[in-house]
């Protein structure tokens, strides 16, 4: 049992417990906070891409561009690095704060594609088809276009989820304590990266691996009932 | 009136300085960027190819359901999306020459390398196995009433068909290897978001006017990329054949 304890001494691991823990807790805040304001921000930005006045499309369509188009480290440097110059004021505020509008910014390009491809996945004949048999504007939103707008955003939304969750770790680059940056304080304390990395991946595919089965759940529910199933 | 058009003329001049300074500014790191640059294309194209030829073998694997090869290779799919790339990177950089093992002992610049490129495979491995799985079954059942084997009907009949799904997938993942070389800068790759940092020490003032440039020069490589992606998916029917996250 020698070499596996020279390999990856748990021990060392569990000393450094609730400094995982408070990583976790960060990582886990800044990524609820991030998706829940991406997906706000990023509907917003999709009503404004459909829109048909120019003064609206135009400006969501450069900001969802720039966004897909640059990294995202970069997009965070521009926010902690570059915001305080345009806003004094947010030079006072944390390193946690300023990641997650980062992060809420980069998301809610991704999220206003997502949010788009949903509402735009409604055939027009659905529409059309609720117009024949005598609904309503709202029972026509509310029972058809909806419904399927929902089920078709579902899934791309949870993976784009698990996405944002994986970069809450670049937040540990502008000294966010977020789950990597406890490894990268275990490694630089006692210089042992097989413990302080290998901890932190397990940790990112155990995250993982809960969205895994969450988003094949959601894909079973939204199946609808066996009945249901055929082509 | 006179001091107003005082007023006007020096507030003009003010902005004839900053735009004066602006250009300084790029003028003296222009020579940064450029070696930045070049440094990111150099990685991308390297990466992308490495990438490119362990994920397609991989993806052939893994699409002829070889019982205990498949699994394996789901997981190492699996492990390599599961974590993020920069906890891959430590991992290439840090843990590897911790085993002690003398062909891992690598400069950073082999770990970003070579991490760069294992994760792409990952992604090119899905994206192919998914364009195979496409093709029809009829074309399979009909090659082999003909009497091919098994790799000549991949080589000849499935792959051809197949590697024209791949077009607008491979090319965002081009874009996300790009995106992605930006976090080789931890590491110590001077790449373009290095250089951007170094030139930030000399100009501290120009924090945002040096990280603007830097994402414009990012964005200026991208988009075209991003915008072929969209063009060849319409092109291939609009449907996206696997789902890039």
């Amino acid at each position: 049992m020698n070499w596996a304890l020279d390999f990856y001494n748990y021990r060392i691991v569990e000393q450094y417990l609730d400094r995982f823990a408070e990583g976790l807790e960060n990582t886990l805040m800044a990524a609820a906070i991030s998706l829940v304001a991406a997906v706000i921000l990023g509907t917003m930005v999709a009503l404004c891409r459909m829109s048909a006045r120019a003064i609206l499309w135009r400006p969501a369509a450069g900001y969802v561009a720039f966004v897909l188009a640059t990294p995202l480290l970069v997009q965070i440097y521009l926010i902690y690095y570059g915001l305080p110059s345009l806003l004094p004021a947010t030079g006072r505020w944390s390193e946690l704060t300023l990641g997650i509008i980062a992060l809420s910014l980069h998301n809610a390009a991704y999220m206003s594609e997502i949010v788009r491809g949903g509402i735009a996945s409604v055939p027009r004949g659905q529409i059309e088809g609720g117009k024949a048999v005598g609904m309503s504007y709202i029972q026509r939103l509310r029972y058809i276009v909806l419904p399927q707008a929902f089920a078709n955003t579902l899934p791309p939304l949870l993976g784009q989820t698990a996405v944002l969750i994986k970069d809450t770790s670049l937040l540990s680059i502008i000294a966010v304590f977020d789950f990597l940056s406890a490894g990268l304080l275990l490694n630089s304390e006692r210089v042992r990266p097989n413990e302080s990395f290998l901890t932190i991946a397990l940790g990112y595919l155990a995250i993982y691996v809960v969205m895994l089965g969450l988003s094949w759940a959601v894909r079973r529910w939204l199946a609808g009932p066996a009945w249901n199933a055929g082509e | 009136m006179g001091s107003q058009a005082l007023a006007c003329r020096s507030g003009m001049e003010r902005g004839g300085i900053a735009v004066q300074h602006y250009l300084d500014v790029i003028v003296a790191i222009l020579p940064f960027l450029w070696a930045g640059f070049v440094q990111t294309f150099l990685v991308s194209l390297v990466a992308i190819a490495a990438g490119s030829v362990l994920g397609f073998l991989i993806g052939v694997v893994r699409s002829q359901r070889v019982p205990l090869l498949h699994q394996l290779f789901g997981l190492y799919i699996h492990v390599l999306r599961g974590t993020p790339f920069l906890v891959q990177l430590y991992i290439f950089y840090f843990v590897l020459p911790n085993t002690g093992i003398e062909a891992l002992q690598w400069s950073s610049e082999t770990a970003a390398f070579v991490s760069l490129s294992v994760y792409t495979s990952s992604y090119v491995a899905e994206i192919v196995m998914a364009a195979i799985d496409t093709v029809p079954k009829g074309q399979w059942e009909a090659a082999t009433a003909l009497g091919f084997k098994r790799l000549p009907i991949l080589a000849l009949v499935v792959l051809p068909q197949a590697l024209k799904l791949t077009v607008p997938p491979m090319s965002g993942v081009y874009v996300n290897i790009i995106k992605n070389t930006a976090i080789l800068s931890v590491i110590g790759i001077s790449e373009l978001t290095r250089q951007g940092e170094i030139s930030i020490l000399r100009f501290p003032s120009d924090v945002l006017f040096i990280y603007g440039v830097i994402a414009l020069v990012y964005f200026v490589y991208c988009y075209p990329v991003l915008r072929f992606t969209r063009w060849a998916e319409h092109k291939v029917g609009g449907t996206r054949v696997v789902n890039l996250d």
